[in-house]
């Protein structure tokens, strides 16, 4: 069952509602909404994935990262761990 | 007989005391409004117009063969299709949220004609409904004259009959703002806030952009529509000034409630037709400098004859000033097939505008269009290109106002998630948070347009989305008014290869 997140891309103009599947991975989230986000914002490499104020794990799934239904999540660029 | 003068104060101020029912129960507080006070405290409201039903009418048919004479000469379609385009497509914006939604004006004024707690009150609300009807009358007329020649200028009629997005953002204020409303709440949000706030965008500010831009229907109708807002947005003062007498804390609480949502509102409504569908030539003063000077001071000025304080989100109202009108623009040009009229894209010298108007934020923005640009760049100009140069991803929309998730700046973002009674809510800013969880019983079973395709009440599918559910077809819905074929595009194309 994918579960429905609200997507903040660093520099877009509007947040988005993404799908997200519990087995695919944070950085697979995070270049879905820079797809989903593609025709205002270009992409970025180094890009990261916030959720709750931290900074995600790439490789963990969105099961593991523990993501509920209708929180938000934010991927913003050029940031350095 | 009487003369005027010792008749009309006997006509429109007409109390008694009540012997087989009680006051409260004429008036009952859920519809009349909080506070409830005797009529002894009500019993000086006053107004200065003091108009009689005679001259009402009177002055009403003077008003309207005005707009006639001017339909007659300058309205007919052959004097619209010399308009510029984008300043066309505004006027789809305001043909289709103003007369209906002035037609929910009727019935909160008709509330105020029985609820108002004076009979002062009372009558003038009375002439506020009959100008509100005029107000849905008059602009359906002049509208429903350009479908032959514009099948979008339908939605002068058809807008609020929709589930489009926007359409359920304006119907969720209004149903709130008029048709649900009681009658204290209802004068101070409408006449006070709205009216006396707020429509100085439109009927001052429109009006002049539509001089300049030539088109004088729409400033002769707007105008005259003004005149009667003038007059009725008078209740609204002494509705105020007894609620400041008697319950301060709620007075402010209204007065920042509605000074919110109606930013909200006339942010789209007027910012998007000042800053970018007005030719650049034709635009007097940027939407921000508008705000500044007529509503902003004045609002200010305002504040303080009541005593009343500035809204505690001010800072915040300022900031987005700057920003929230260009991020809902960009947005909204990147989804313009959910929407039913046309947009531009900035070119270089509107761009040049911009960033000289709005130098805080502009670089993220000018990024935005760049992108935006650059799609058209590499798919080609032409109607048929439309679609690959619009999003797919469906936006998201705040639980309280309705409008997409475009608040704060494009580096931040401002929406925020709260849980309330086991659910999860969305808000695009703070204030719209404040408002939903001072009254969560009013707000909390709406749901916004996400939720509705989540749960299937709204079909997922974009294209069925748009035609099924939105109302529109590929005929109405928005694209680009020149479908990317711009010559400032196609030069940068050329000097690329």
């Amino acid at each position: 069952m994918p579960i429905p997140l609200y997507g903040f891309l660093e520099g877009d103009t509007v947040g988005l509602l993404i799908l997200a599947d519990e087995e695919e991975t944070v950085q697979t989230l995070a270049r879905k909404l820079q797809d989903a986000a593609h025709l205002r914002v270009a992409r970025r490499d180094h890009a990261h994935l916030f959720y709750n104020g931290k900074a995600m794990d790439p490789a963990l799934t969105i099961a593991q990262a523990a993501f509920e239904a209708f929180d938000r999540f934010d991927v913003i660029s050029g940031w350095q761990r | 007989m009487l003369s005027r003068e010792e008749w009309l104060p006997l006509a429109r101020k007409l109390d008694w005391d009540y012997s087989y029912v009680r006051e409260d129960e004429v008036f009952p507080q859920v519809i009349s409004g909080h506070p409830w006070l005797p009529h002894s405290e009500w019993k000086d409201w006053e107004e200065s117009f003091k108009t009689s039903y005679r001259e009402y009418v009177d002055n009403q048919y003077e008003k309207d063969m005005a707009v006639k004479a001017v339909r007659d000469a300058v309205g007919r379609i052959e004097n619209v299709q010399k308009l510029a385009a984008p300043w066309l497509n505004g006027l789809k914006v305001h043909a289709a949220a103003l007369p209906l939604g002035e037609f929910t004006g009727v019935i909160g004024n008709l509330r105020g004609a029985r609820f108002g707690r004076d009979s002062a009150w009372r009558t003038m609300a009375t002439f506020g409904a009959l100008d509100e009807y005029r107000h849905t009358q008059i602009p359906l007329l002049l509208f429903h004259e350009l479908v032959k020649f514009d099948s979008q200028f339908d939605w002068a009629h058809k807008f609020y009959h929709t589930n489009n997005w926007f359409a359920v953002a304006a119907r969720h204020f209004f149903d709130e703002l008029t048709v649900g409303q009681n009658a204290i709440e209802f004068h101070i949000a409408t006449n006070f806030v709205f009216e006396t706030g707020f429509t100085n965008l439109q009927f001052v500010g429109l009006a002049s952009l539509a001089r300049e831009s030539s088109d004088h229907m729409f400033e002769r109708m707007v105008t005259s529509i003004q005149t009667d807002e003038a007059r009725h947005a008078q209740i609204g003062h002494p509705v105020l000034a007894t609620v400041m007498k008697h319950d301060p804390r709620y007075a402010q609480y209204l007065v920042d409630k509605w000074f919110w949502r109606n930013w909200r509102l006339f942010s789209i409504l007027t910012g998007l037709s000042t800053d970018y569908l007005t030719a650049l030539d034709q635009r007097p003063y940027s939407f921000k400098e508008f705000m500044e000077e007529w509503i902003i001071d004045q609002f200010l000025r305002t504040l303080d004859e009541f005593g009343l304080q500035k809204p505690w989100y001010w800072e915040i109202l300022m900031d987005e000033l700057d920003i929230y009108h260009h991020m809902i623009y960009a947005s909204a040009y990147s989804y313009r097939a959910t929407l039913w009229f046309n947009f531009v894209i900035p070119g270089p010298p509107e761009r040049k505008w911009l960033r000289q108007k709005y130098p805080k934020h502009w670089d993220d923005m000018d990024a935005v269009w760049e992108q935006v640009s650059e799609r058209w760049r590499t798919v080609g100009p032409g109607p048929e290109n439309e679609l690959a140069v619009h999003g797919t991803a469906m936006p998201a929309f705040c639980d309280l106002c309705q409008l997409p998730l475009s608040a704060g700046t494009p580096r931040k973002n401002t929406a925020r998630v709260v849980a309330h009674q086991g659910r999860k809510y969305i808000f695009c800013s703070q204030p719209c948070q404040w408002i939903f969880l001072e009254e969560p019983e009013r707000y909390a079973n709406h749901k916004d347009v996400v939720k509705r395709v989540l749960s299937g009440e709204a079909p997922a599918d974009l294209p069925d989305l748009l035609t099924e559910y939105f109302r529109l077809t590929p005929e109405t819905w928005g694209k680009d008014v020149y479908h990317g074929s711009y010559e400032w595009l196609a030069a940068r194309k050329t000097s690329a290869t």
